[in-house]
Parts: C-alpha cells; structure tokens; sequence
C-alpha cells in the first residue's frame, strides 16, 4: 500500500487533535502527581463526570449556547465535586505511601463510578458540538471533522494558560514550589493545606474539562474512565512524573504513533503507542523531561 | 393393641393415602420455574431490561390461560457481566432454587460457561436469548443448549449476502479487536466472496475494545480509498463510530455496513448526530414490517414500559412463547420432555412471521432485515430505511455447516 503525503498530512492533523485532549487530561494528572504525589486513579473519573456534566447541561440548554456554557460549568461541577473530596478525604491521606494513595484513589474512582451510573443511569448518552463546528474540512484529500480544528486550537491555548499561571502568578508558583520541596514551602508560613487543596482541585477541573471537551466526539458511558487512566499514567510516566511539559511530549507521542501505527500498519496499530511508551521507557527511565518525584 | 396405637395406625394409614391421592395432582399443577442470569447493572444493563420487559410481555398474555395447569413464574439474577458471577448464579439457581430451565444472558463468555458447566454437566435446558456468539449452538452446541438470540455467524452471513446484492468489489475492514469483531468480519468476508468471487479485501484495521477516538482509523482508511467498508464493531465503540462517521464525513462518502446499526436503541440517543447512509442488519425494528400483529405488540410494549421494544425483547419473547410451546406439547415438566419437544417446534413471533427452533443445532431461524439509515421525517433521529427482508434460511449457516463445526 502506497502512502502519499496527504495520508501523512492528514493523520498528522488527527493524531495531533488527540493529543491535546490528552493533554488536558493528564496535564492535570501530571500536576496533582507534582504537588501532592498523589497518583490520582480517580481522575480518570472526574473526566467522566465531566462529561457526563456537559450532556446534562446541554440538555437543560439547548443549542451552541448550552455547549460554550457546558465548557465552563463542567469543569466547575468537577472541581467542586473534587473539592469535597480533598477536603473530606484526601486532605487527611497525604503522608501515606504511595501504594495505600494508589489503592484509595481506586476505590475512590469505583465510587464516583458507581455514584455517575446512580445519577445518569446505564445508558449510553451523547452531545452535539454546535453547528459551527458541523461537517468536515477536506485537507490533504482526507476530511477531518471541524471539531478537531477547534481542539488543535484549544490544546496550544491551554497550555499557554498553564505556563502563564504556573510561571507568571504567586499562587502558581507556590504550587510549583510545593512540588519540588513541600516542607520548605510551609517553613516559609505558606498554609500547605489549601495550597494542596487548590493544586487537586486545579488538577481535577481539567480532568473535567477535557472530559467536556471530547464528549461530542465519543459515546458518554461508564467505562470511559477506565480507558482514559490507563493511557493517562503512561503518558504522565513517560513524560516525566509530576512534569506539566512532559505532559505534552508524552501526549504527542501518545497520540501521533496512534495516529501513524493506523496508516502504517492497521492490523496492529493497538501496539504502536504502547511500544513507543516501553522504548522511552527503555532510553530514559524516569521519563523524558525531568521529574519532580 | 392399645387404643391409641391403633389411632396412630389409622392416622398414619390416612396421610399416606391421601399424599398419594393429591400430591400427584399437586406436582402436575405446579408452576414452571424459569431462573434468568443476565447482566442488570453497567451499560449492558439496557439490553438485559429490554430482554426483561420482553419476557414479562409475553408471560402476561401464557399465564391466562396457564401451561400444564399452572403457570410461568421466574427468578432473575445480575451477573453483572462476569462469566465467573454468572456461573455461580446459575448452579444456585439449579441447586437451590430448582428451576426448570434457565435462561439468559448478553455475556458470550458466560452464556458459555454456563452452557458447559451447568447445562450440559447438570442436564438442565439452557435458552441463550441475547448473546451472539456463533459457537453457542455451532462448535460448542449440545443437547441442552439452545438460542433465540441472531449469532455473528448469522450476522455476518447477512451482511455477506446483502452486501452481494451490492455493486462494490475493494472493501476495507474495520471493527473492534476482540472475538465479536473478528467473528463478524470472518462470517461476512467468507459469505460475501462465496456469493461474489470478485470482490477484493484491501485492508484491515481493528482498535481496542471501547476506542474513544476513531477519526484517525477513518481518515486512513478513506485514503485507501475502497469501495465500501465493512465495520465489526459493538457495544460503546458502536456509537463512538457512528459519530466519527458523520462528523469525518465518512458516511457520505464512503458506503459502509455494520451490524446493528440500525438498531434504533443505538441511533435514538444520537439523534441528529447519527450519520445517514450506513448500511445495517437486524432480526428485529418496531416500525418494519408494518403488519398488525408487530403494531399490537409494540403498543402493548410501549403502554407497559414506555419505550419501543428493542431486539433483545423480541428475542425475549419468542423464548417466553417456544417454552410454553414446547411444555405444552411436551405434556409434562420434565427436562428431557421439554428438549424433544421444542425441537422444530414453530411459534409465530411477534412480527406475525414463524419462528422455528432448528432441531439440528438449536438455533432459532428467523428473517432479518438490511436497511439503510436516513433522518426521519418528522422525528429528529434517524431510522433505517430501503430494508430488505432477508429469510431465515437465507441468513442461517446449513445443518452440515454447523455440525462440521461440532466435529471438529
């Protein structure tokens, strides 16, 4: 089978769509895992609860504006969901080790799934992205869906957000403080514990607005968090733990071997990112960019 | 012979007699016990309510006038999709609850092992009514196994030889990477190239179970440029395809065909946003055919549960008809009965056409129907339109196919 340059072209543009989704996503991961060296299982079900959010507010408004409105309020009915939870639970759990975090995160996300299915029902759900976005633009012969325009321009967005709050305001930078040295973050007088709270509360309301964000492009079910989280750990693990930029190198190397392992060899394309994971892995343990672990 | 002595005697002498007196009239009145493991939580539930509100359906209308002089009772269990669960359920629903048959689920793998480690083990009829793998009645098929449910071997025959009827010849294929997708894509290709030898497979690609995002696997398919594509794919992938499908713009361009795509309990949730021109195969819609007895039976469906039945109920309720069928022809509650009984045995479904259980594998044979979806006119979802009536004999593997299956 012959490739041409527009087949290379197009699943570029495609795979690069999917990798800002799942940068949001883990960009969140990845700062919860900075901060408070929580690896959060849980997220992956905030993701879900995010989009099952953004149907439920589309259906109380109906047409483009629910949509726009759903972006922003999702990911506040996450964070808030996520607020409670810090403050009841996980503010009490960050001096354990990391294997009683892991397993607690996962009851955690059986919980909010169970709680998502009591709330939502079983059934599959599903959203529209507005008319705007309706359709396809044919580009290098291949059609890609106009949505996937408007997440190559929201990954790129976010991720300018992320370094201005992050690098530019104080509560940012005492977030990004508490990642490398805690204790001397709350030597300096700084409450540690609402400096926690925010980072997991941040953390989590991207988890919510990547899960709003990608709901028009998917079937809303129980179950998506599982996918997610997988693909999550690893893309925050090669990227380099607790690493907001390794985030986004892992998701671009996530989501493009994804994209050509397709066109290149269909048959077994399930195996490309994976094997890119375990070759990055093999190069660089602790992942490609620096962790703060 | 003291007095009391002989009052014990007597006493005695007449409980014996008069247990031997009723309780044979007692166990011939009694009422049949149906034990259903099916999965009632996780988003398989839908299908395993559907089957549910199916059976309950056609239960109202047999316990009337009753079967043997009692009636239809049953006892449902969640397994909750796990093969390990549903076993389980299953033995306690033999051992303890001493059902007559069971029946169930939408679990491949526990209809399975259900199949083979109680049904078969315990000599206990087994109705499979919504799973679809072919190896149910085909390759692991036995005496006590049967099936209601349409099989990939089915399914894929359907799509082979409606898509013969088809001009195209260059098809890619797509699906879900896990034994329904593979099985549904091995029934179709070999039909499809039985029937029309020229036709050419240029490609394949399958994603895991549950794959988010499908626009990649299109857009590198549409530069292969095929003629049409034949999709395997189910459950959550199922509506996930159908979005990238309309929002690629793929459908419009390329013809495809999947397997119950035109299921409406998969097009209704997607409303505006399901794609037109994908091509489906189905046992059962409740809008076609248009025959009185599938309109009575959808109102009555819709007064009692408030939504249109789906595939599963119809499945469901022609099981609830053959069971009493069969014990009435059967004449007695005994398994052995029941077995000889409901081999061959034709009810008429709730569509107005026959439904027979095949004796040779015990499948059931009825039509199914290949359609293409297109928006309704006056509801804002789309429905499966131009739907070609495909027999039961047409889309069923011969008895020889099957059985060679069995010998192997």
């Amino acid at each position: 089978m012959a490739f041409d340059l527009s087949a290379i072209g197009s699943q570029f543009l495609v795979g690069l769509s999917r990798s800002m989704i799942l940068f949001i996503v883990t960009a969140g991961l990845s700062f919860v895992l900075g901060v408070l060296r929580v690896p959060n299982i849980a997220h992956g079900s905030l993701y879900m609860i995010g989009a099952f959010s953004a149907f439920s507010i589309t259906k109380l408004v109906p047409g483009a504006e629910g949509f726009w409105l759903a972006l922003v309020l999702a990911p506040l009915v996450v964070a808030a969901v996520s607020f409670i939870a810090e403050r009841a639970l996980f503010c009490h759990l960050y001096q354990r080790e990391h294997l009683m975090l892991l397993l607690f995160t996962f009851a955690l996300s059986l919980i909010l799934g169970d709680l998502v299915k009591i709330t939502w029902g079983a059934e599959y759900k599903s959203i529209m992205a507005p008319k705007l976005f309706d359709g396809s633009v044919s580009i290098f012969g291949a059609s890609i869906p106009k949505y996937n325009f408007f997440l190559l321009l929201i990954g790129p967005l976010v991720a300018v957000g992320l370094w201005l709050f992050t690098s530019k305001t104080k509560l940012g930078k005492i977030a990004r403080a508490a990642a490398v040295d805690r204790e001397m973050v709350g030597a300096v007088g700084i409450n540690v514990s609402w400096v926690f709270a925010f980072a997991f509360v941040f953390g989590c309301f991207m988890a919510g607005l990547g899960g709003a964000l990608m709901a028009p492009t998917i079937s809303i079910t129980l179950g998506m968090d599982h996918n997610l989280i997988i693909e999550g750990f690893l893309i925050v693990t090669i990227g380099g733990l607790g690493n907001m930029w390794g985030a986004l190198v892992g998701s671009l190397i996530f989501g493009l071997t994804q994209a050509f392992g397709v066109l290149f060899w269909p048959q077994f394309a399930i195996v490309f990112p994976y094997t890119a994971v375990v070759i990055v892995l093999l190069l660089r343990p602790r992942g490609i960019l620096k962790s703060v672990w | 012979m003291s007095k009391s002595k002989f009052s014990g005697i007597v006493l005695f002498g007449l409980v014996v007699t008069l247990s031997l007196v009723t309780l044979p009239g007692l166990s011939e009145a009694r009422n049949i016990k149906v034990g259903i493991v099916d999965t009632y939580s996780g988003p398989p539930a839908v299908y395993g309510n559907d089957a549910l509100n199916g059976f309950k359906l056609a239960l109202e209308e047999i316990n009337k006038q009753g079967v043997l002089g009692g009636k239809i009772e049953f006892t449902t269990r969640d397994e909750k999709f796990k093969v390990d669960v549903a076993l389980a359920m299953a033995k306690e629903l033999v051992m303890r609850e001493n059902v007559d048959l069971l029946v169930g689920t939408i679990n491949s793998g526990a209809s399975l092992a259900i199949s083979d480690g109680v049904a078969k083990a315990e000599k206990v009829p087994f109705i499979v009514w919504t799973a679809k793998d072919e190896k149910i009645t085909g390759e692991l098929g036995h005496r006590y196994v049967f099936s209601t449910a349409e099989n990939t071997a089915m399914a894929g025959k359907a799509g082979g030889v409606g898509l013969a009827k088809k001009p195209y010849k260059k098809y890619w294929i797509a699906g879900d990477d896990y034994s329904y997708g593979h099985a549904i894509a091995d029934a179709a290709w070999r039909n499809l190239k039985a029937l029309k030898p020229d036709v050419e497979k240029i490609g394949e690609s399958w994603w895991k179970i549950g794959e988010p995002d499908l626009v990649p696997y299109l857009t590198s398919i549409s530069a292969a440029k095929p003629d049409a594509v034949i999709f395997c794919t189910g459950g959550a992938s199922m509506t996930n395809c159908l979005k990238a499908l309309k929002a690629t713009g793929f459908a419009a361009k390329i013809p495809s065909w999947i397997h119950t795509a035109i299921d409406h309990a998969v097009l209704k949730p997607l409303g505006a946003e399901a794609p037109e021109n994908v091509t489906g195969t189905i046992q059962y819609l409740f809008y076609y055919p248009e025959t009185p007895e599938n309109k009575a039976f959808v109102q009555a469906f819709e007064k009692a549960y408030g939504n249109p039945p789906g595939f599963p109920a119809f499945n469901a309720y022609i099981t609830a008809q053959l069971i009493a069928e069969a014990y009435k022809k059967a004449g007695k509650i005994d398994k052995e009965k029941f077995i000889d009984a409901i081999e061959g045995l034709k009810v008429k479904g709730p569509t107005g056409s026959m439904v027979e259980m095949r004796a040779c594998d015990h499948q059931a044979v009825y039509p199914m129907y290949f359609g293409t979806t297109k928006k309704h006119p006056q509801q804002d979802y789309v429905i499966a339109t131009d739907i070609l009536t495909l027999s039961g004999n047409e889309v069923m593997p011969t008895c020889d196919e099957v059985l060679k299956t069995r010998k192997k």
